[in-house]
């Protein structure tokens, strides 16, 4: 069961640290990063659910199911200093797989590993009606999920467990660009994932890039005040991953690169940002056998207080 | 004495307007571009010691502060609040008539 989780791990990870290690809660995309500002002593709530399939694997008939919601608290330390946590909550990751004793279903629940990161403003170029931020991102993921739940058949594939036991670190450089019509965010990403037990996990590359467009009001000309926002989004998130580790070799199937685009309504206003997006997979290139992503959606609000 | 009681009134009434219109600010900020942005101007500028209103407009990338009577806001204490929400102080002004002169 072990070898066969790994594609599916690729998914579960993927999933995992987009949300946990890069997904904060300001007006942003809502996929990646954004370098917009947190207010000195300003809090920051987000909830976002996850649904996300897969399918596929050859004659195994690899169905992959996860059901997560993750929690995001952010800080304003400073104007350009804000610290994020993240927790991301798994109510169902389940495995359908046939196998030598037939079609077998394994599942678990509970609390992911929990991310903490910070975000520094290093370039700020304000103008009337927009403005230009650049900055670093760091953090780290601690193993605060389960790394060896059982079920009646035995200890659970690794890439099914809610944690994977290893303190992971990350870190890039995300750049904003935001006008009253439209925002532009890019974001450049490492995870350099631990070792547990034997075990660790490829390090991943992502390049996100995302379009906001203010669909509503179409104008801004004769508006006083602060109207509501209307976003439309299209998002692009490319993740390639390196080989995992196991016993001091290298596994040949495992890592790869995805590219998913994303689009998605957003609507903004004062106080929150309630938001969806459908992530679905324009090109996978797996090393080896793997399953596919049939489609990824992710529905949230943001509050600011 | 009619005509002393109406001057005391007027007078009286001319200070009151002076004094509110002496309260109410307008300030230039570079950077705000969404609503959700609005919220931490709002909240820095809120801190300040007499705030009673904040109106922000963000097509225009003004903010309007009106204090209590007798409280007043300095240039450097509105930059200082807008820097601490994370924008950039454009502009300063007193309003005079409360009038939309933005800047």
């Amino acid at each position: 069961m072990r070898s066969d989780g790994y594609p599916m791990g690729r998914s579960l990870l993927v999933s995992v640290l987009l949300l946990s290690g890069g997904n904060p809660a300001l007006a942003a995309p809502n996929t990646s990063n954004t370098a917009l500002p947190v207010a000195e002593g300003q809090y920051l709530w987000r909830e976002q659910l996850v649904l996300r399939e897969r399918s596929g694997g050859g004659t195994m008939d690899r169905e992959v199911s996860i059901r997560a919601l993750v929690s995001v608290l952010g800080y304003g330390v400073t104007s350009k200093l804000a610290l994020f946590g993240a927790v991301p909550y798994f109510y169902n990751k389940a495995l359908d797989v046939t196998s030598s004793m037939g079609r077998v279903e394994r599942d678990t629940r509970g609390m992911g590993d929990v991310s903490v990161f910070g975000r520094y403003t290093i370039l700020q170029d304000d103008f009337t009606g927009g403005t230009l931020r650049i900055a670093p991102v760091f953090g780290v993921t601690a193993p605060t999920g389960e790394d060896n739940d059982r079920d009646s058949l035995g200890e659970l594939p690794r890439p099914l467990q809610t944690g994977d036991g290893a303190w992971d670190a990350f870190g890039g450089l995300v750049v904003t660009y935001q006008t009253l019509q439209y925002q532009l965010d890019a974001q450049l990403l490492y995870h350099e994932n631990g070792r547990h037990d034997g075990f660790a996990r490829g390090d991943e590359m992502h390049f996100d890039a995302s379009l906001q467009y203010r669909i509503w009001p179409p104008r801004m000309n004769d508006l006083a005040g602060t109207p509501d926002f209307v976003y439309a989004l299209f998002e692009s998130n490319l993740i390639h991953r390196e080989r995992d580790e196991i016993g001091g070799a290298t596994r040949t199937e495992s890592g790869g690169t995805q590219w998913l685009l994303a689009p998605g309504l957003q609507y903004v206003n004062r106080r929150w940002i309630v938001e969806g997006t459908v992530q679905l997979p324009v090109a996978e290139a797996p090393n080896g056998a793997a399953i596919q992503d049939d489609y990824i959606v992710r529905v949230g609000f943001r509050r600011n207080f | 004495m009619v005509k002393k009681l109406s001057l005391s009134l007027a007078a009286l009434a001319f200070s009151v307007v002076a004094l509110a219109v002496d309260n109410h600010y307008i300030l230039g900020v570079d950077g705000l571009a969404c609503p959700f942005c609005a919220f931490g101007v709002e909240k820095r500028l809120t801190k300040v010691e007499g705030v009673t209103g904040i109106e922000v407009e963000v097509a225009d990338g003004v903010v309007r502060v009106t204090l209590q009577e007798g409280k007043t806001l300095t240039e450097e204490q509105a930059r200082q609040a807008v820097a601490e929400a994370g924008f950039t102080l454009r502009s300063f002004s007193v309003a005079k008539t409360g009038a939309n002169d933005a800047q």
